[in-house]
């Protein structure tokens, strides 16, 4: 069944992909802004009106220039802009750390070290593609910034051990390995629509299930789980994204 | 505004620094609705920078700079999106659900019994309504999860995409039925 469903699937991304014909992200943009020379726009025009899937792009493009957090996206888009921009500014100016002793200071996350330049550099670069957009808006000259690649690099990540996929019953406990930072971890089981069913807390790498819950996994219905643990100060120091299982019908 | 950019002076930094965060904003919104986790939001957006300082080079101003970054974000969203495959047929099966049990139905059909994929896009043109027309490109198309096509493409009812979804299906097996009809009186 499960392979029928990814040849079918298979099938239909590549009828539905985008043709020979189709127009890339950059010129749907150039299109819409009505910036595409004559008689590229006017092929477009003409291709564009058909193609229901040069139509999807343009309206993603549309979605993504129109994009503003709504009510219940913006505490999380605040959140992730502080921690971004934190480490933009920490990485753009010395700090007293760096002053004193010329290097960078010891951190408590690896990922946070070793990301500064990366972000710093990729900021940095995006300032001057916004200059050099505004000086000159057509093919302007551009310096080569980095020869190097930064490398990105993932928050601490925390692998679980069950439940996960297909069971033949409903699990007892949720298990995951202990993170060597870790005071506590948070945990949640959710819905596929990530609705909350069940939430706790613990100082171990386990959890039992209380039975209220237990009697909520029902045969056929795939559920949601996840874990992230906290230092002492109750940040979040690694996590181990959304975990999905269901019971066997 | 130019002439102030060019001069590089404090204030021309300031603002574009401003303008930074604007554009930053947008792709962090876009990130977070394609995750809908602001953990996995926060590494797409800080991907989606570090691949634009790597692919500076391939900017040759042909477009806004927005358009350009939303191009990263795009390819970068589609691959985090690839990459979380697994978690995704959930909803695809309540749509399933939704639907007859009837193989006839199944959306492929569209594709297998039509003699072209220009005949099948054209019936897929014909039938659907524009909305359910970007829900089933981009479902079936791209995989993109429901939910996170739901929070694109910012639907308000209540079911979200899934409605339009099991509504496309629902209308391509009418049309499938309609057209083999007339095959067989043509045959």
């Amino acid at each position: 069944m499960a392979e029928a469903r990814s040849t079918e699937r298979s099938l239909l991304r590549k009828a539905l992909s985008p043709s020979r014909a189709c127009a890339s992200p950059i010129e749907l943009g150039s299109f819409a802004e009505g910036s595409l020379p004559h008689p590229a726009a006017a092929r477009l025009r003409d291709h564009v009106s058909g193609c229901a899937r040069c139509q999807t792009e343009l309206t993603l493009l549309t979605q993504f220039e129109n994009a503003a957090p709504g009510p219940d996206e913006e505490a999380a888009v605040r959140w992730i802009s502080a921690r971004l921009e934190r480490r933009f500014t920490d990485a753009a100016s010395p700090s007293p750390w760096r002053a004193r002793h010329g290097a960078a200071p010891p951190r408590r996350s690896a990922f946070t070290a070793l990301n500064l330049g990366g972000f710093a550099l990729a900021a940095a670069t995006l300032v001057a593609a916004v200059a050099i957009g505004l000086r000159e808006s057509r093919a302007p000259e551009l310096a080569q910034l980095s020869p190097a690649a930064p490398t990105v690099l993932r928050s601490a990540r925390i692998t679980t051990l069950s439940p996960a996929g297909d069971l033949d019953a409903a699990p007892g406990e949720l298990r995951w390995e202990p993170q060597p930072e870790a005071a506590s971890y948070s945990v949640q089981v959710m819905e596929v629509d990530h609705a909350e069913l069940w939430g706790a807390e613990t100082r171990d790498a386990s959890i039992v299930l209380p039975p209220a819950l237990r009697a909520r996994i029902v045969p056929g219905k795939p559920l949601l789980w996840e874990v992230v643990a906290r230092d002492a100060a109750g940040r979040a120091v690694a996590w181990s994204g959304k975990q999905r299982f269901r019971i066997r019908r | 505004m130019s002439n102030h950019l060019a001069a590089g002076g404090g204030g021309a930094s300031i603002w574009l620094q401003e303008l930074f965060r604007r554009h930053y904003k947008k792709v962090v919104t876009w990130c977070l609705r394609v995750a809908g986790d602001r953990e996995e939001a926060h590494d797409l957006a800080q991907a989606v920078f570090v691949k634009a300082q790597r692919h500076l080079g391939a900017f040759r101003g042909d477009s806004k700079v927005s358009t350009w970054l939303y191009s990263i974000t795009r390819s970068e969203c589609l691959n985090y999106l690839k990459s979380r495959s697994s978690l995704n047929d959930a909803l695809e099966d309540d749509v399933a659900e939704a639907l007859p049990d009837d193989p006839e139905s199944r959306p492929e059909r569209v594709f297998e019994l039509h003699s072209s994929v220009q005949a099948a896009r054209a019936l897929l043109d014909r039938e659907l309504t524009d909305v359910e027309k970007r829900v089933f490109i981009l479902h079936y198309g791209d995989d993109v999860p429901l939910l996170t096509i739901t929070r694109l493409l910012g639907l308000q009812n209540p079911s979200g995409a899934k409605a339009y979804l099991v509504s496309a299906r629902r209308k391509l097996a009418r049309a499938l039925r309609r057209w083999r009809a007339s095959e067989r009186l043509t045959a």
